[in-house]
């Protein structure tokens, strides 16, 4: 093979490389399960309906799947006494509400007791407005919250008494709810209140 | 002559590591108790364990008289699913820092006997199974960022 055939079968070749690449490169920034991706959150593709289901808030209202209509919903689940998890992540979920947004965006953020032995809704309306006025506070009868959280794929489980405190185990992962009530995303902990608005960002802009 | 000397070196380093077990070489840094939202009965408090020494050691019990009972504890996700995991001891291994952080390790403070609000201090006695005790003033602070160390 002389010389200016060898280059240009290099060129060619070089050629061929830069256009697949760009075909790859091009498909994967349509895909919109790529475009989405923020570390830490799944999409769900379709987003998944929730059933019915039946608490009370912390002002005793109560806070069916009509709540979670027209607006995109963080739920986390958790307890009052709960030293470590459950109020980092409340911290977290004010940074995400001063980031993204909160009522007046039609975002709400929603702490549901999976300890409704111990906490009710005096209890709820005494601690949550120390993370922020807005939050919500619902807890339920255990048939209620396992309808909730079943669906949602979230587990809780109280642990065993020790010496009159009993721990609950809990689903460390937040819950994004969009506004048709579907469970729309999650996002695994350790929490990022950046990551969450920006999830939320990405999914509202689809 | 030998003999002795090296016999006296052997002296010195026995009394040199009995000097260290004695008087643990471990520091206790950036102490904080984590303020409690209204009328959750437990705290926690978090601090980092230095030790710079040659000897491991382990944090065994803590005294406190402000609470009902302190518990070592570790925040562990498993599965997606977070749990307390109470430890009989924390080990402080030599030249190793141990760092107790929102969402993971943590002290459990139970049922405080007196109300705590940011600004207030905590005096908590560390024990540790070389015997070495260590006081520390660990003032109440709200946490102020959701900020979550992992290790």
């Amino acid at each position: 093979m002389t010389r200016k055939a060898l280059i240009s079968v290099s060129l060619v070749a070089a050629l061929g490389i830069i256009l697949v690449l760009g075909y790859l490169a091009g498909r994967t920034f349509r895909d919109p399960a790529r475009a989405i991706s923020v570390a830490g959150m799944t999409v769900l593709e379709p987003a998944s309906p929730l059933p019915e289901f039946r608490l009370h808030d912390q002002n005793n209202q109560v806070f069916d799947l009509g709540r979670l209509q027209g607006k995109w919903s963080f739920v986390f689940f958790g307890y009052t006494h709960c030293p470590d998890i459950c109020p980092t992540t409340l911290v977290v979920l004010r940074d995400a509400q001063k980031i993204a947004g909160g009522k007046e965006q039609g975002i709400q953020y929603i702490f549901v007791s999976v300890d409704p032995d111990r906490d009710n809704a005096a209890t709820l309306k005494n601690y949550l407005p120390y993370f922020h006025p807005e939050f919500i506070g619902a807890t339920g009868g255990q048939g209620e919250l396992m309808r909730l959280t079943r669906a949602l794929g979230a587990y809780y489980e109280s642990g065993e008494a020790r010496s009159g405190n009993y721990e609950v185990h809990h689903s460390a992962a937040i819950f994004l709810i969009d506004p048709d009530a579907r469970l729309r995303a999650l996002f695994a902990g350790p929490h990022d209140a950046a990551r969450l608005a920006q999830g939320l960002q990405r999914l509202k802009g689809d | 002559m030998a003999h002795t000397m090296r016999f006296a070196v052997g002296v010195m380093l026995m009394l040199t590591s009995l000097f260290a077990v004695a008087d643990s070489a471990i520091v206790v840094r950036d102490a904080w108790v984590r303020e409690a939202p209204p009328g959750a009965p437990v705290l926690a408090a978090y601090f980092t364990l230095e030790n710079p020494g040659s000897n491991a050691d382990k944090l065994v019990a803590i005294l406190c008289p402000d609470f009902n009972k302190i518990e070592i504890h570790a925040t562990e996700i498993r599965t997606g699913v977070a749990r307390m995991v109470a430890l009989d001891a924390l080990p402080v291994p030599p030249h190793a820092a141990v760092k107790l952080a929102p969402g993971g390790h943590h002290l459990m403070l139970h049922n405080p006997r007196r109300a705590l609000a940011a600004g207030m201090n905590v005096k908590l006695e560390l024990r540790f199974d070389s015997g070495a005790r260590l006081n520390v003033l660990a003032p109440v602070r709200r946490a102020e960022s959701g900020a979550v160390h992992h290790h």
